[in-house]
Formats: C-alpha cells, sequence, structure tokens
C-alpha cells in the first residue's frame, strides 16, 4: 500500500499552490535576475530607474504577483518544513499565525514601496 | 488506507556520509529555500528607503553596492537562487511523473549548471564595485 511522503494535508490545496506559485517564480524570478543585474546593472541603480520601470502598469502589476507569489511560496515553505520536522498542536497554529502576519506585513510595506516608486496606481 | 511515513531515520543528518542524490537535494532544496525567503524579507526592508525620498534610496543602494562584501553575497544569492529554480524545475516534473527514474542524474545536472552560470555571472556582478 502507498505510505504518504509528503507532509501536506490530504486533499488540501497548499501543496497545488505551492507547485503553481513555483511555476510561475521559475519564470519570474530568473526575469528579475536578469533585467537587474544583466540589462541594468547594480552599480548604476538610482530611484528614477526604478521609478521609470514601475511606472508602466505591466511591470507594476508583474511585481506586484512578483511579491504575493514569492511571499506566499517562501512561507508556505517555512510552515511546510517545520510541520515536516514535527510542529504539532498549539505551536503549530501559533507558528502558522506568525507567519500569516509576517506574510500580511511584508506584502504591505512591498506595495507601499511600489507605490512610492510608482506615484499611485499606474493606471 | 494512507499515512504518514516516518522518515526519521533518513533526517538524521548525523548519517551524512550514507545519503543518496535524492537526499542531498532535499537538504539543498530546503536550505536554499531558507536563505531566499530570509533575503525577500531583507530584499524589501532595503528598497523601502524608497519610502524615505528618492535621495534615501539612491544613496542606500549604491552605497551598498559599492561595497565588494555586498557584491560577494550577490553572487551567493544569485546561486543559491539559480540552484532553487533549476532543482524546483527537477522537482516539478518528478511531481508530473517525468524523469524520477533520472533524478540523481537531473539533481547532478542541476548541480553543474548552477556552477557554470554562477562563475559565468561573476565579471557582471562585480562590475564597477570599488576595491
Amino acid at each position: 500500500m502507498a505510505e504518504r511522503y509528503t507532509s501536506f494535508e490530504p486533499g488540501g490545496r497548499r501543496w497545488l499552490w505551492q507547485r503553481l506559485t513555483a511555476a510561475f517564480l521559475v519564470v519570474v524570478l530568473a526575469f528579475h535576475f536578469f533585467l537587474l543585474h544583466f540589462v541594468n546593472h547594480a552599480d548604476e541603480v538610482t530611484f528614477a530607474l526604478s521609478q521609470a520601470r514601475m511606472e508602466q502598469l505591466t511591470y507594476f502589476s508583474l511585481m506586484i504577483l512578483f511579491l504575493v507569489t514569492a511571499t506566499f511560496h517562501g512561507v508556505n515553505g517555512v510552515y511546510n518544513a517545520l510541520v515536516n520536522q514535527g510542529l504539532s498542536g498549539t505551536r503549530k497554529t501559533a507558528v502558522k499565525a506568525i507567519l500569516g502576519l509576517a506574510s500580511v506585513l511584508l506584502i504591505v510595506q512591498g506595495v507601499r514601496t511600489a507605490l512610492a516608486w510608482a506615484g499611485g496606481v499606474p493606471i | 488506507m494512507s499515512q504518514s511515513y516516518n522518515r526519521g531515520l533518513i533526517e538524521d543528518f548525523s548519517r551524512w556520509r550514507e545519503f543518496s542524490a535524492g537526499m542531498w537535494a532535499w537538504i539543498f532544496h530546503k536550505f536554499t529555500g531558507w536563505v531566499l525567503v530570509g533575503y525577500l524579507f531583507t530584499h524589501i526592508a532595503v528598497l523601502s528607503t524608497a519610502l524615505s525620498g528618492a535621495t534615501a534610496y539612491t544613496n542606500t543602494i549604491q552605497a551598498l553596492e559599492s561595497l565588494l562584501v555586498v557584491r560577494i553575497l550577490e553572487v551567493g544569492l544569485l546561486a543559491v537562487a539559480v540552484f532553487h529554480i533549476l532543482n524546483g524545475l527537477r522537482l516539478l516534473f518528478v511531481d508530473l511523473g517525468v524523469g524520477l527514474e533520472a533524478q540523481d542524474k537531473s539533481f547532478y545536472a542541476s548541480l553543474i549548471l548552477t556552477g557554470v552560470i554562477v562563475v559565468a555571472s561573476v565579471p557582471t556582478f562585480l562590475s564597477g564595485v570599488s576595491l
């Protein structure tokens, strides 16, 4: 009989979302590194250059989606790794709440920063 | 009935000499994942200087990027990200039922390709740094 080699809950959606965000992040993370290290160079970074990119709705929305998916994928990965190491009960609930709060704070701060560059939503 | 498999013995890291390719891939993927999520929070914190104005942001980034140690850490970040991407692709394919029989070879390929990409990127990552 097949044994389960995963700590994801049977029938849960977190496993699927971890894979879906992974497929998206593989492309966008590679693009992010390529654009910001090979097309633009580290010693040339200025607020104006970041602003010029963020003022384009396509780039702005891609970066917001990048922030949200990367946060979910990273935090969900941490949570799953901890569950995998035996986290359970009240501690599991507490860790889930703390990671959830950290995710919300990170996304809010990232969106505020993106809005500061773009001067508002670039519609 | 399905049941959780007790991986206690496999995950006893003191037995690292006995680990197979798949176990190393699992460890490297966890390690690079922890580094990347840690960096994500740091990255947003540094970029948040944009909230203090254009000058504060430009000065902060340019001061950091002028340091050799920051550029070396960025090369390390690239290595971590490239391996996580390549091994992640390997995992996605295995999840889809492709390449399970060659999962050890695809792990070695991920390592080699990571090394090649990182070494080839070093000149670009160190360009313009003050020594």
